[in-house]
């Protein structure tokens, strides 16, 4: 189990992609609960607590994915096997995808209204 | 050149051929139905889908006969509907997707340096669901009975109300049976791929095709089951009036726009990846270099596989969804454009860097990059809300749609044909028909689907079956349907070459493009056992590396280079290092992949003639076959008996812990997971969503039963857990006594959750949510009875002596599936009556 935490492992190919959609699904399934069960008034505009709840977690997620792209990096440079500096690089790049996709998909938070 | 006649081997090796050669022989006759070897299976998926091939393009074509003209009567509306439904069905449910699959069963194997798929009687069983549900489902055109709410069969279009006829049934039922079939192979290419591949071949090393697959069978298995679970609920609904799509009942037909779509988009991707995979292939083989950018390739296909499961919202831009989640899946449709771009890029690298030779393949390659390039340009445009509002349901759509899809699967498609011709058949194909055929097919192509650009801008609806020549739309119809016709006349071309070359063909050299992958060192055509001994490979470029690998392997001077046992072996390796594990034994032609299938056939025209007795009794029939074909399995006398192998080899893997049928079973739950999470979202969709949603003040279960209940699973799989643990130290004692014992604890939950359904006031085709939860306890109820019904059979076969401490993989197996019922028993349990429960009884 130990072996799967550590950045070298084929398994963080994935997991970068994993939490970048286990986000989406909150966000998402947040937002729609959100809307139906407390919708904000129509005029706060953007100046909602859903907006900056999914703000929040967008900033955090993109945080965290950057900074396991960093360690992947890390990793990579310290890994001995070359097949363990592979996958690290890879990870990497795919934790780095994940960070902008984050990002990407979350931003348009600034200038939407949650619930029209 | 591999035969037990060539006269440059040695009596041994020629001796070591003929013994392959009969243990893996294919009978002929009634008894080609009971073969299961790869090579046969894979081919046959790939015949079956060209007959569907042409039988939905025949469908087109009556399409663009309609439509080449105004106010056209060649066809009614009622008929025109069946015509353009069926057309799409058996395009993407009875040609891309099984078709792909057939490829990946054929070819797979050959790749990695195995002999053939993990789980061969699977392959086959696959095909007969494929073959019997496909046949079901096309047979609804011959009485005019054919689906007819298009190919994604929204609801309430789809739903009795306004469906009365069977069309929606055939639909329905067919193409669930024939998901099995999608299903069976994606997993067992995801096991195949990880687990069996040569000594040596790491997962870094492993060919991109493999990668390609693995990806499309992981999609695949993840994303079937919303469609799986949609089907069936929309056929109860239809059959026995459970609202769950029925807004009056608390229903939602939005949630069926959901649930295919969660399956639909990511199919898109499915069908698009192996066709990559094979554009990866060819592009290095025919610029004559290895590809730029293995990795990057690698990270793509991983970014696209996950990312293509959050846009299936961009097909429902018009439902009423709020803005900002529209943002949300518009900008990730354009964030799947970039793992596109970078394969695209790698691949004009690869030919840039190299020096590329423009054979009849690689012709279809470059249709395949101006086509798709163009399909995934007005993709963007669609993920652009307004624009996509404004072009919704128009042809601009069926334009872009057939741009991705034939760009993206048919183009690769027959090029990868062309490409592996000769391993098939040890024959050239035509060069001049070849190219005939390619540019009628892509003029063809383009002068339909361009054009239909146009006519979807001017506001041509789809679906339509006439217009008023007052439209303008006349001139744009008939140059589609001249091109409709052009393309057809180039498939005619095309399968004219491919029957031709097969008696003219010139005789195919050993390895005809100066390829460097591992299927080309197999005699042309390839014998059921692919190779006589399995080679170490530390490379990527096995031929280029080692042109001699061919002969080394044909004289036997690799691994399981024997055949005295009488065994079909192939290597059972670590899925990252690719260092042998195990000698899988692999299972021999059978007569039950075919009956239960027939069986299950059965089960499916019972359900459509609503004969309900009738089908449930075909049920138990098949489920026994089931459990009777799983009974010839590890130490069983048919299987492998003898664990004798060769001095310094593995240990067989039926004598392990860890052997692919654990692996198996953890992804076969990857997809039940799937199914239960599809669940889960429904009813947690209906609650939040559904206008006239009504969950009851208390909740009608009784909580003392189900705890019971769950609390006889919680301590059946404790003590399963308890018994592998034992075993995992070679001790079987009381290992008879223990599996009886949680059997008998499977039976009392299964006991206990039945009186908590008999006992509970649902009325399930009142409201959705009584509907819900019965569906959902069912599902429950059902596992639960599997898990007891399993074990009580590992105790059965420990008295026989096929599992025990010498034996000890299959109540690992099982062990897995009681782990997947506490999980989804407990997690059901709180979101069925604890949520309920605390949130109270509102909508």
């Amino acid at each position: 189990m130990k072996r799967l935490l550590r950045l070298t492992h084929p398994i963080h190919v994935v997991s970068g992609l994993v939490i970048w959609g286990l986000w989406f699904v909150a966000i998402y399934a947040g937002l729609s609960v959100a809307c139906s069960v407390a919708p904000p008034e129509s005029e706060r505009d953007m100046l909602t607590g859903i907006n900056v709840g999914v703000g929040l977690a967008t900033l955090a997620t993109t945080a965290l994915l950057l900074w396991l792209s960093w360690a992947s990096v890390a990793a990579g440079r310290k890994a001995t096997l070359r097949r363990e500096c592979y996958f690290a690089y890879l990870s990497a790049g795919v934790f780095l995808f994940s960070a902008g996709g984050t990002l990407f998909v979350g931003y348009p938070i600034v200038f939407l209204p949650p619930c029209l | 050149m591999s035969d037990d006649k060539d006269a440059t081997l040695t009596p041994d090796i020629r001796h070591l051929h003929r013994g392959m050669a009969e243990v893996w022989a294919n009978p002929r006759g009634l008894g080609a139905l009971t073969v299961v070897n790869h090579t046969s299976v894979g081919l046959r998926f790939m015949v079956t889908g060209a007959v569907f091939f042409l039988i939905g393009g025949l469908l087109a074509m009556l399409i663009r006969t309609q439509l080449a003209f105004p106010d056209n009567d060649f066809m009614s509306n009622e008929i025109y509907n069946q015509v353009f439904t069926m057309h799409g069905t058996v395009m993407m449910f009875l040609f891309a997707i099984p078709i792909l699959e057939g490829v990946a069963i054929y070819m797979i194997p050959k790749m990695i340096g195995a002999r053939d798929l993990v789980c061969p009687r699977l392959s086959a069983f696959g095909y007969f669901c494929y073959l019997f549900g496909g046949i079901i489902l096309v047979s609804s055109l011959l009485f005019e009975m054919a689906p007819s709410s298009g190919w994604f069969m929204y609801t309430p279009l789809s739903s009795g109300d306004y469906s009365p006829g069977r069309g929606s049934d055939f639909w329905l039922l067919g193409i669930t049976f024939v998901e099995i079939s999608a299903l069976s192979a994606g997993v067992e290419l995801v096991v195949s791929i990880l687990r069996t591949r040569t000594e040596g071949m790491a997962l870094h090393k492993m060919p991109l095709f493999a990668w390609y697959i693995l990806a499309m069978a992981l999609m695949i298995v993840v994303g079937f089951p919303p469609l799986i679970l949609g089907s069936i609920l929309l056929e109860l609904e239809r059959a026995t009036g459970m609202p769950f799509f029925e807004v009056a009942g608390g229903g939602d037909p939005v949630l069926w726009a959901h649930l295919f779509w969660l399956f639909g988009h990511p199919e898109v991707y499915i069908i698009f990846l192996p066709g990559a995979g094979i554009v990866s292939t060819l592009i290095p083989v025919f610029a004559r270099r290895p590809i730029v950018g293995y990795g990057w390739v690698v990270a793509a296909i991983v970014i696209m596989g996950f990312v293509s499961f959050g846009l299936w919202v961009h097909h429902m831009f018009t439902l009423g969804i709020p803005q900002l989640a529209l943002a949300f899946f518009s900008a990730s449709s354009m964030l799947v454009a970039i793992p596109t771009g970078i394969q695209i890029f790698v691949w004009l690298s690869t030919l840039w860097l190299g020096r590329p030779v423009m054979a009849l393949p690689m012709l279809w390659v470059a249709g395949f990059l101006v086509i798709f390039v163009l399909g995934g340009l007005t993709g963007v445009m669609l993920a652009l809300v307004p624009f996509n509002w404004q072009v919704h349901d128009t042809h601009f759509v069926v334009a872009h749609m057939h741009y991705v899809l034939v760009g993206g699967m048919l183009f690769p498609l027959i090029a990868g044909l062309y490409y592996w011709l000769p391993l098939i058949s040890g024959r050239m194909p035509s060069e001049r028909l070849g190219r005939w055929s390619f540019w009628l097919i892509f003029l063809g192509f383009n002068t339909t689907f361009l054009v239909m650009h146009w006519t979807g801008l001017l506001g041509m609806r789809r679906r339509v079956f006439t217009y008023d020549s007052a439209m303008g739309w006349d001139l744009y119809n008939l140059i589609s349907s001249v091109g409709g016709f052009m393309m057809s006349a180039g498939v005619a071309l095309l399968i004219l070459d491919v029957a031709l070359h097969f008696r003219f063909g010139r005789k195919a050299p050993q390895n005809p493009w100066n390829a460097d992958g591992l299927e080309w060192a197999m005699p042309k055509p390839p014998t059921p056992y692919n190779f006589v001994s399995l080679p170490r490979l530390e490379t990527r470029h096995p031929l280029w590396d080692d042109p001699a690998l061919p002969r080394t392997i044909d004289e036997g001077r690799h691994g399981l280079n024997t055949i005295d046992h009488g065994r079909r072996e192939t290597w059972g390796s670590d899925a990252l290092t690719g260092k042998p594990r195990e000698v899988v034994h692999l299972p021999t032609n059978s007569w039950w992949p075919f009956f239960a299938a027939l069986a299950l056939a059965v089960v499916c025209l019972c359900l459509l003639a609503r004969l309900y007795p009738l089908a449930g009794v075909a049920t138990l029939v098949a489920a026994v076959l089931l459990l009777r074909w799983s009974w010839e399995n590890g130490a069983h006398p048919r299987a492998a008996p003898d664990p004798t192998v060769a001095p310094g080899q593995p240990p067989l893997h039926s004598r392990t812990l860890n052997g692919p049928g654990v692996w198996a079973m953890s992804v076969s739950h990857l997809a039940n997971g799937s199914l239960y999470l599809s669940l889960l979202f429904g009813w947690f969709y209906l609650w939040t969503v559904a206008p006239e949603w009504r969950m009851p003040e208390t909740s009608p279960l009784s909580l003392p039963l189900l705890a019971a209940a769950g609390i006889a699973l919680t301590l059946g799989t404790a003590w399963l857990a308890g018994l592998v643990r034992r075993l995992d130290r070679r001790n079987d004692t009381g290992l008879a006594g223990g599996l009886y014992l949680v059997a008998g604890l499977g039976g009392l939950q299964s006991a206990l959750l039945g009186l908590a359904i008999w006992q509970a006031p649902l009325a399930p085709t009142e409201t959705a949510h009584d509907a819900t939860l019965l569906v959902a306890l069912v599902y429950v109820l059902i596992h639960a009875l599997l898990g007891g019904l399993l074990c009580l059979l590992q105790g059965l076969r420990v008295g026989y002596g096929y599992v025990g401490a010498e034996a000890p993989m299959e109540p690992v197996v099982v062990l897995r599936l009681w782990y997947y019922n506490l999980v989804v028993y407990w997690t059901l349990l709180v979101s069925v009556w604890l949520l309920p429960t605390l949130l109270g009884g509102t909508s």
